[in-house]
């Protein structure tokens, strides 16, 4: 019977064939997806559970707060948790997913001696069930902030595939007090501007801090002797040496990717600033630039062959590079709007944020710089300067008003989020994120 | 008989042996009362001679006296003797009882062998005659049987020769009848299958038709817009990105595995990707059920 019908069949089924072809093992029915959304990874952090008597630093709540805060995220409100899991095996997975929640932090912390804790956590995805993460980190009731934001770290990079910045620490200027009793001070905080150290104070203006590679040494200027000088000075200890005092104007030093150089901007005895490379085992000097107009604020690209600055030879001041070595002229990289300046570098070398003028607004944008896809303006106060990148080039540091009070800010380099630190006491200027730790 | 003696060799022996040994005592003691009193019973040698009246009577007295204690003496010897022979005898006499007795209790064992071995063999007799009468009846039953059967094969040949004549007749109606029928069900098969075939080039017809129709960009657009609101584009998802994922849905549309496999971007990327499609599920219904399959490619493609 089954041969009949097959013999019957054939005819018909070389008929279909010539019209199906092979089904295919996967069917060829194929939906394309080219955009996703820019909204925030939605993740549940339980707070830690904590032995009786111990610190009652909230960890998971600094965790959450270094992560809301990177615009990538968004924390699950604690009073909507279903339930305070501490270990992966508590965790219900179904009744997280229902509440939208794609990962999930967990941990404990122990107290193994008075003043030492093991902090226990670990990262789930609630789609898939997966464990991302699973770590112990020993440290003491001093170390629970560092701590929290290492495990904000590994979070942030074990999702968004980026390193995580958290664990860094930022430079600034602040001032204290008004005219003529004024106190400037060169601040070290945590990038969140918690712990904030004093590194040097000073009755005359300080300027320009300057991270070295390593972040071991800060470059800055003083007016203490009434001039300005360029110092650097150790983080670790303190001391400092004067590494430029040339007459005239000494400002803006910038490191050189292997911490043996500083670009500075000098000025003649006319008065123009030109951009000079600052040997600092010799103190020789080589000029870069020279032009009759303003060079300045120099930064250097990464293999160290090249100074991105700006200037004002074509009228206001825009953001030109210049070859190293080789003579030529620099070559002008922005074009839109009468006023750009203050280049900072992104990690990866893909693009430049600045300060760019917008109908009377100071304002930071970023410059592509890989595939010319322009400027890109990502903040909308009216005073928003000196941008700096975060070493993961995720976020840019820079200095605004807020309240008549000059503070610091946080933006996306994607500009999705802005977030204010008003943790900072007095008038805040010229924020410098330093390098990742451990890379001394 | 030489069979009880062969059965008590021993107690047999023991018994000639005693009766050996007593005899050899008798004849032995025998012998000592029979040699001493020939000694003694020597007359004495008498001598006349002529002597004092009084030394002859002192004589006569004596030899008086002395007759008389040998006399007594041998009175009293023959009293022993006598008593010994009386012990002989009664020896032998309670020899005789006992032996005797072991004969008579040999002839009663035997005549009680005798009788046991005369009712087995009246029994062994009896069974036989039993079994002889037990087999006759069996052989007798036997012969009935196969009587009847005899009759009962007889019977029922007769009776299926006739049903054979009878079943002949409706065998060769049934043949007509079940040609016919199976006539008919080739040709309903026929029909069946032509019409399967025609559903199915029709229902692949629809699903080409639909599959390249408008029905299937409406699903496709369905599908698109559902999983890229579900998509959290991470940084590293630009322009260049190109990722496949395997979706395994059921019908509902709920997703029961996302797996990506050939893709160039980093694990963020990766896990972006199948957590967009877990956050999806369920998937859209399809406008038309022919559009429906278990498992789905999608292509992650950002254009920037």
């Amino acid at each position: 019977m089954n041969k009949r019908l097959l013999l019957l069949a054939a005819p018909l089924w070389i008929l279909i064939a010539g019209i199906t072809a092979a089904p295919p093992a996967w069917p060829e029915f194929l939906v394309q997806i080219t955009r996703g959304q820019d909204t925030a990874i939605p993740i549940a952090i339980v707070p830690f559970a904590v032995p009786p008597g111990a610190s009652t630093f909230d960890v998971a709540g600094l965790v959450g707060h270094d992560l809301d805060g990177s615009g990538r995220f968004k924390s699950m409100d604690r009073k909507d948790m279903i339930g305070q899991p501490h270990t992966g095996a508590e965790i219900a997975f179904d009744d997280w997913r229902r509440l939208n929640s794609d990962y999930i932090l967990v941990g404990r912390l122990a107290r193994p001696a008075p003043n030492a804790y093991d902090i226990v956590y670990e990262l789930y995805n609630v789609l898939t069930r997966q464990r991302l993460l699973g770590y112990q980190i020993h440290t003491d009731s001093a170390g629970l902030r560092l701590a929290s934001h290492q495990i904000a770290d590994m979070v942030y990079q074990s999702i968004t595939g980026i390193r995580g910045a958290f664990a860094t620490h930022i430079a600034y200027v602040s001032v204290l007090g008004h005219v003529p009793h004024r106190t400037y001070q060169l601040v070290v905080a945590d990038a969140d501007g918690a712990n904030p150290h004093v590194v040097m104070q000073s009755s005359q203006p300080l300027m320009s801090p300057a991270w070295s590679p390593h972040g071991r040494r800060i470059a800055y200027v003083s007016f203490e002797d009434h001039l300005p000088s360029i110092y650097v000075q150790y983080l670790k200890t303190g001391a400092r040496r004067r590494v430029s005092a040339t007459a005239g104007v000494n400002q803006a030093p910038a490191w050189s990717p292997d911490g043996k150089r500083l670009a500075v901007t000098l000025s003649d005895r006319a008065g123009n600033l030109d951009i000079y490379i600052l040997d600092l085992a010799t103190g020789a000097l080589t000029r870069v630039t020279h032009d009759p107009g303003i060079d300045t604020e120099a930064q250097w690209s990464n293999d160290g062959r090249s100074l991105y600055f700006t200037s004002d030879r074509d009228g206001g001041p825009q953001i030109f590079q210049k070859s190293l070595g080789a003579g030529g002229r620099p070559r002008r990289l922005t074009f839109d709007g009468s006023y750009n300046a203050r280049p900072r570098l992104s990690p990866d070398e893909s693009q430049l944020a600045l300060v760019t003028r917008e109908h009377g607004d100071y304002r930071i944008a970023t410059l592509d710089l890989k595939h010319g896809a322009g400027m890109r303006v990502l903040t909308k106060g009216r005073f928003d300067v000196s941008p700096s990148f975060a070493p993961n080039g995720a976020e840019i540091i820079y200095a605004t008003r807020s309240a008549g009070r000059g503070v610091l800010a946080l933006v996306s380099t994607d500009g999705r989020v802005q977030q204010t630190l008003m943790s900072t006491v007095g008038e805040v200027q010229e924020p410098a994120w330093g390098p990742f730790q451990g890379n001394d | 008989m030489p069979r009880f003696v062969q059965e008590n060799a021993r107690p047999a022996f023991m018994s000639i042996a005693l009766h050996g040994l007593i005899v050899a005592a008798l004849i032995l003691a025998a012998d000592f009362s029979m040699r001493k009193p020939q000694a003694e019973d020597q007359p004495l040698p008498v001598t006349a001679t002529v002597v004092d009246s009084r030394i002859v009577r002192a004589a006569l007295t004596a030899k008086q006296d002395a007759a008389r204690a040998a006399a007594q003496q041998q009175a009293a010897k023959q009293l022993q003797a006598e008593k010994q022979i009386q012990a002989q005898k009664e020896l032998e006499a309670e020899k005789q009882r006992e032996a005797q007795q072991q004969r008579e209790l040999a002839q009663q064992r035997e005549a009680q062998q005798q009788l046991q071995a005369r009712q087995q063999l009246e029994a062994q007799q009896q069974r036989e005659v039993q079994k002889q009468r037990e087999v006759a009846q069996q052989l007798e039953a036997r012969q009935q049987h196969v009587a009847r059967e005899h009759q009962r094969v007889l019977e029922a040949q007769a009776a299926a020769a006739a049903a054979k004549r009878a079943a002949a007749t409706a065998a060769a109606k049934r043949a007509l009848q079940a040609a016919a029928a199976k006539r008919l069900a080739a040709a309903k098969r026929a029909a069946a299958a032509q019409a399967d075939l025609r559903r199915q080039i029709a229902a692949e017809e629809h699903a080409q038709q639909v599959a390249s129709g408008p029905l299937a960009d409406q699903y496709r657009a369905a599908l698109q817009n559902r999983i890229m609101h579900a998509w959290i584009k991470p940084a590293a998802a630009r322009a260049g990105i190109d990722c496949l994922v395997e979706v395994t849905q059921v019908p509902g549309g709920e997703v029961t595995n996302a797996r990506v496999t050939k893709c160039n971007g980093d694990d963020a990327v990766r896990q972006s990707i199948e957590n967009a499609v877990y956050r999806a599920s369920p998937l859209p219904e399809p406008p038309d059920p022919s559009l429906f399959d278990r498992k789905l490619v999608l292509e992650f493609k950002p254009d920037e």
